[in-house]
C-alpha cells in the first residue's frame, strides 16, 4: 500500500547546500558565463579604442563640409565657416573625454545617436535602412560558397591527386589568392564593357526602380539579379578557402580507425560517407563558418561601392568619407558586437563539440 | 477588288503598328550622373545638409534667378524677367509669369523674400551686402543694400529660390531675427535655426522644368520627371532626366558603355583614351582653377622672392601639365593668381604687357638663384651661403591622381635644376590640414576658383591657405605665412586679404579693375605661390545620344555655379541625337 509520507533521506544523501560565496565561484569558473564576460569587455575596449582612433582621423565633419562648400559653391572660407557650424550640433573644439562619457552615456541606454551630418537623421534609422542588404548579399554568398565549397572539397578528398583533386587544387588556390574586388573589376569590365553580356546600369542598386517593394515574385526575382553580380563576387573570393580546408578536413578524417572500421564491416560508401566522414570532417568547417557569420555585418566596403549595391559597407564608406563620427561609430558597434558574438558562438559550439575545451578552462 | 481590299487592309495594318510604335515610343532622356546620398540620411530641405544633393542638376528643380554668361559677361534671366539696380540703394528682380511650383501654386516674389529670410539663418553671406528684401506686388522683390556691389548681384541672381510653400513659415519668424541683428546664440535663433536643419519635407516641390519625386530615388539612379507648369518646362527636350549615382570610378564603365552620356567629373588621361577610342567627345571648359606649388613663408629661404621666381623659370608648366591632365591640363600663362580666361577679361592690355610670363628658362632661374645669393657645390647642387644644399619636402594629396603626378613631375623637374625635393603623398585631408597648420615646407594646393570675380580667386592664396586658424579664432596654424602687408615694385599693400574681399565692391567697374590690378601685379611679382596650370574639363558627351554645341562654343567656358550643363538643358540647347 502507498504511503503518502515521504520517503525518510539522510542528511548525507542531501545535496549539499551552498553558501552564497560558494555559487558565486561557481558561478565565475562557469565557461559560458566567462566567454560572455570576456566577449562583453571585449567590445566595450572596441567601442572604447574606435571611438577615440576616429578622432584622430585628420579633419573632421565640419572641416569636410566647409571644404565642400568652398569647392562646390565657391564661396570664402568665412562664409563656409559660417553655414557649416550653423549646419552641425557637433563642437570639433569640446573635451573629447567629456564627448566620450556622453556617448557611454547614450549607448547604455541603447541610444547610438543622431546622425552629424544629418542632423535630425537617428544613426539606428541608417543602420536599418542599409544592414539588411548587406545581411542578404554577404550571408547569400557565403552560403552558396559554403555549400560548393564543402561539396567540391570532399569530392576532391575523395578523388586525392587526380586530374580533377589537382584542377580543383589550382582552381581553389587562384580564387583564394585573388581579391575579391579584382573579380568584380573583371566581370564589370570584360562581360560588363567589352563583351556587354549585361547592362552594367541596370544591375546596379538592389532593385528595379520601377518596382514597388513587397512580397511578389516580381520583386524578389529583381532583388535576386540585382544581388547576383555581388554575390558572384563574393562566392569566387571565398569558395577556394571552403574546398581547401574541406578536402584537408576530409582527407584526414578518411584516415581514422572508425572509418577504416566501417568498411570493414561492410557498411555502404554513402553511409560512410555521410554518418562517418561528412559530419566529422565539416565539424571545423561549421567553426570556420560561425566565425564567417559575423564578418558579414561588415560586408564589402569595395564591392558594394564597385556594384553601387547600397549595403552597410557602402554606407561606411560615406560616413568615413563625411567623418560622420556617431554614424561610423553606430556602424563599427554593430559589426564588433557581430564578429565577437560569433565568436562567442563558435567558442560554446566548439565547448559542446568537445568538451575538454570547458573542462580545461576550469568548468567542472 | 480583292487585291484592293488586301492593299487597304495592309496599309490599315501598317498605320496601325506605326501608331502603336509612336504610342510605345520611349519617353525621351538626359542620362547624366553624380553622386548622391539616399535616405534616410539624405533628404529635401534644401537647407539642411545632408539634402539629397544632385550638384549642378539642383538648379532643374529649384532654378536661379539668373545664370551669370561667361562669355558675354552679363546675366540671363532664368526665373527672373528683369533686373537690375536702383541706384546704389537697392537691387530689383521682377519674376517670369506663368510659371508654377509643382505642388500647383505659382512662383511669385513671396519665395523670393522667403528664400532670403530663411537663409539668413544658415548664414547666407548675402545679408553681409544686404539689409532687408521685400515683395513690391506679386512678381517683383526689391533687396534693400547695406553695401551695393557686382558681388551682392552675384550672390541676389545666383542663388535657388525656394517655395514659401513649404519654407515660409521659417522666413516669417526669421525675418525679426534679421531686423533684430539676432545671430547664432540667441536663443530665438538656435531655437529656429535647430527647427530648420530638422525639417524633413515629405516631398520636394520645384520650379525648374523637372522635379524629383520621392519613388524615383533609387540606389543606382535617381529619374527627375517633367514639372508641367516649371519655368521652361515647354522648352526643355528631355521628358526624363536620369542621374547616375556614383564617384569618377564608379561611372567609368556606364560611360564606356554608353549608358551615361554627360559626367562632370575627373577622368584620369588613360580612361580618356578610352573615351575617344569608344567615339565619345570630350568636353574641355576651363574650371578656372588647378594646382599650384606652395611655399611655407616661415621657412628661410622659402620666403626669398628671388628664389620663388628663379624656381618658376625652372619648371616646365606646359610639360607638368601635359603630364598630369593630358590635354585638360593647361599652362598657367599669365601666373598672376587668376585663370588667363578672367585675365583677359579684366587686366587692361598696359597690365597683361607688364606682366612676367615667367615662360620656362633654365639660365635666367640659374642667373636668378645666383643673385639671390646661392651656388652650386660641386655635385652641381644648389647651397645657400653656409653651404647646405636647398633640400625641401613636397607634400601632395595622394588621392588626387593629376595633383600626385604635378607634384612628381615638378620634383623631377626641380632635382633635375639642381634641388633636393623629396616628394610624399599624404591623405588629402590630412595634407589640406597640414597646409592650414603650416606643417609644411612645399605643398600642392589649388589656386583660383569657378567666379567671375578675379578677387575671388586671390583668397584662395590669402585667405584659404594663409590665416587659417588665425580666422577661426584658434590663434594657430596661419597657413603657407605670406605677410598680408607687402610692398611690390607698384607700391605698398596694406592687406592682401582685404584688397582681394574689396575688389568686387561698389559699382564703379574700372575701379574694381584697379585693385584687381594690383592684386595680379603683386601676385605676379612676389609669387606667393606658382600655379602650375588650370583644369580644364574632360567631360565626356556620347554625340550619338546628346546633340549638344560644337566644342569650343562660348556656351562651354560657364562654370561654377553657372555651370554650362544645367543652362543647355533648361534653354533647349541640348536635345536627342535621335
Amino acid at each position: 500500500m502507498a504511503t503518502l509520507n515521504p520517503p525518510i533521506r539522510s542528511a548525507s544523501s542531501r545535496p549539499p547546500s551552498l553558501t552564497a560565496s560558494a555559487r558565486l565561484r561557481r558561478l565565475a569558473r562557469s565557461y559560458t558565463l566567462r566567454v560572455f564576460a570576456q566577449a562583453v569587455v571585449t567590445v566595450w575596449a572596441v567601442i572604447t579604442f574606435t571611438f577615440f582612433l576616429i578622432r584622430l582621423m585628420p579633419g573632421n565633419p565640419v572641416d569636410v563640409y566647409i571644404d565642400f562648400l568652398m569647392n562646390q559653391q565657391n564661396i570664402t572660407y568665412e562664409e563656409a565657416r559660417a553655414r557649416a557650424a550653423s549646419q552641425f550640433k557637433f563642437d570639433p573644439d569640446a573635451n573629447i573625454f567629456v564627448q566620450y562619457g556622453e556617448y557611454m552615456g547614450r549607448l547604455i541606454q541603447l541610444d547610438l545617436g543622431e546622425s552629424i551630418t544629418s542632423t535630425g537623421t537617428r544613426v539606428i534609422e541608417q543602420i536599418a535602412r542599409f544592414l539588411p542588404w548587406t545581411v542578404f548579399s554577404v550571408g547569400l554568398g557565403l552560403f552558396i560558397s559554403f555549400i560548393l565549397g564543402v561539396t567540391i572539397g570532399t569530392i576532391m578528398a575523395y578523388l586525392r591527386n587526380s586530374w580533377l583533386d589537382n584542377l580543383f587544387s589550382l582552381l581553389a588556390s587562384i580564387l583564394g589568392a585573388v581579391p575579391n574586388y579584382i573579380w568584380g573589376l573583371l566581370i564589370l569590365i570584360v562581360f560588363g564593357v567589352q563583351l556587354q553580356w549585361f547592362q552594367v546600369g541596370a544591375l546596379r542598386g538592389t532593385y528595379n526602380s520601377s518596382l514597388t517593394p513587397g512580397f511578389n515574385l516580381t520583386f524578389l526575382l529583381s532583388v535576386l539579379t540585382h544581388a547576383a553580380l555581388p554575390v558572384l563576387v563574393y562566392v569566387l573570393g571565398s569558395i577556394g578557402r571552403w574546398m581547401l580546408n574541406m578536402r584537408n578536413s576530409t582527407i584526414g578524417t578518411l584516415g581514422e580507425d572508425y572509418v577504416s572500421v566501417a568498411r570493414a564491416r561492410g557498411l555502404p560508401p554513402s553511409r560512410i560517407l555521410l554518418a562517418y566522414v561528412g559530419r566529422n570532417a565539416a565539424l571545423p568547417m561549421f567553426t570556420l563558418l560561425a566565425i564567417d557569420i559575423g564578418f558579414i555585418i561588415g560586408g564589402s566596403v569595395i564591392i558594394e561601392e564597385l556594384f553601387v549595391y547600397k549595403g552597410i559597407g557602402s554606407f561606411l564608406f560615406w560616413s568615413i568619407s563625411q567623418r560622420d563620427y556617431t554614424s561610423m561609430q553606430g556602424v563599427f558597434l554593430v559589426i564588433t558586437i557581430s564578429v565577437v558574438f560569433s565568436n562567442v558562438l563558435a567558442d560554446l559550439l566548439y565547448s559542446q563539440l568537445d568538451p575538454r575545451v570547458r573542462v580545461g578552462g576550469g568548468e567542472k | 477588288m480583292r487585291r484592293g481590299l488586301f492593299i487597304f487592309l495592309l496599309l490599315t495594318l501598317a498605320l496601325a503598328l506605326a501608331v502603336g510604335a509612336v504610342g510605345a515610343q520611349e519617353p525621351t532622356r538626359f542620362a547624366g550622373g553624380w553622386p548622391y546620398q539616399l535616405p534616410p540620411d539624405g533628404h529635401f530641405n534644401s537647407y539642411a545638409s545632408g539634402v539629397i544633393n544632385l550638384g549642378i542638376y539642383w538648379d532643374l528643380m529649384e532654378p536661379p534667378l539668373g545664370v551669370y554668361m561667361w562669355a558675354q559677361g552679363a546675366y540671363e534671366g532664368m526665373l527672373a524677367e528683369r533686373f537690375g539696380f536702383e541706384g546704389d540703394e537697392a537691387y530689383t528682380v521682377t519674376l517670369k509669369s506663368g510659371v508654377s511650383w509643382s505642388d500647383g501654386s505659382p512662383v511669385t516674389a513671396r519665395d523670393i523674400v522667403t528664400t532670403f529670410y530663411t537663409g539668413y539663418l544658415i548664414g547666407w553671406a548675402v545679408w553681409n551686402d544686404i539689409s532687408s528684401v521685400e515683395a513690391v506686388d506679386d512678381r517683383t522683390a526689391r533687396f534693400v543694400f547695406k553695401a551695393p556691389s557686382q558681388a551682392a548681384e552675384r550672390r541676389i541672381l545666383t542663388e535657388q529660390i525656394r517655395p514659401a510653400s513649404v519654407y515660409g513659415a521659417f522666413a516669417e519668424r526669421a525675418k525679426p531675427l534679421v531686423e533684430a541683428g539676432a545671430r547664432a546664440g540667441s536663443a530665438d535663433f538656435d531655437a529656429l535655426l535647430s527647427e530648420l536643419t530638422t525639417f524633413r519635407p515629405e516631398a520636394f516641390v520645384s520650379a525648374g522644368p523637372y522635379v524629383l519625386l520621392p519613388e524615383n530615388i533609387t540606389d543606382a539612379k535617381v529619374v527627375l520627371v517633367k514639372n508641367e507648369g516649371g519655368l521652361n518646362a515647354d522648352i526643355v527636350a528631355f521628358d526624363e532626366v536620369h542621374l547616375w549615382n556614383g564617384e569618377t570610378e564608379v561611372v567609368t564603365p556606364l560611360v564606356l558603355n554608353g549608358e551615361l552620356w554627360y559626367g562632370t567629373y575627373g577622368f584620369p588621361p588613360a580612361t580618356e583614351a578610352q573615351f575617344i577610342q569608344a567615339g565619345i567627345d570630350i568636353i574641355r571648359g576651363p574650371s578656372y582653377s588647378g594646382p599650384a606649388l606652395y611655399f611655407n613663408h616661415a621657412i628661410e629661404p622659402l620666403n626669398n622672392v628671388k628664389l620663388r621666381q628663379a624656381l618658376a623659370y625652372a619648371i616646365n608648366r606646359e610639360q607638368n601639365g601635359f603630364v598630369s591632365l593630358g590635354e585638360s591640363g593647361i599652362a598657367n600663362e599669365c601666373m598672376c593668381g587668376m585663370s588667363d580666361n578672367l585675365a583677359s577679361v579684366w587686366l587692361s592690355d598696359e597690365v597683361m604687357d607688364s606682366l612676367n610670363y615667367y615662360d620656362y628658362d633654365r639660365a635666367m632661374a640659374e642667373s636668378l638663384m645666383i643673385e639671390a645669393g646661392f651656388s652650386r657645390s660641386a655635385a652641381g647642387k644648389w647651397t645657400d651661403a653656409g653651404g647646405n644644399v636647398l633640400a625641401f619636402e613636397l607634400i601632395f594629396p595622394a588621392e588626387f591622381l593629376d595633383w600626385a603626378a604635378a607634384a612628381e613631375n615638378v620634383t623631377a623637374q626641380l632635382n633635375d635644376f639642381g634641388l633636393e625635393i623629396s616628394a610624399r603623398g599624404v591623405q588629402f585631408q590630412q595634407q589640406q590640414q597640414d597646409v592650414y597648420d603650416n606643417n609644411f615646407q612645399l605643398a600642392i594646393r589649388n589656386w583660383g576658383v569657378g567666379s567671375p570675380f578675379p578677387g575671388q580667386a586671390y583668397l584662395q592664396a590669402y585667405d584659404r591657405y594663409n590665416g587659417q586658424g588665425e580666422l577661426a579664432g584658434e590663434g594657430v596654424g596661419g597657413g603657407m605665412r605670406f605677410p598680408q602687408s607687402v610692398e611690390y615694385s607698384g607700391g605698398t599693400i596694406e592687406n592682401l586679404r582685404q584688397l582681394a574681399l574689396d575688389s568686387s565692391s561698389g559699382l564703379d567697374i574700372d575701379a574694381q579693375r584697379a585693385r584687381v590690378a594690383m592684386l595680379a601685379l603683386s601676385y605676379n611679382e612676389l609669387l606667393p605661390a606658382i600655379p602650375l596650370w588650370e583644369r580644364y574639363g574632360n567631360n565626356p558627351l556620347n554625340r550619338a545620344k546628346l546633340n549638344a554645341p560644337p566644342n569650343g562654343d562660348p556656351v562651354y567656358i560657364n562654370a561654377g555655379v553657372d555651370h554650362f550643363m544645367p543652362y543647355l538643358i533648361m534653354t533647349g540647347g541640348i536635345t536627342p541625337a535621335v
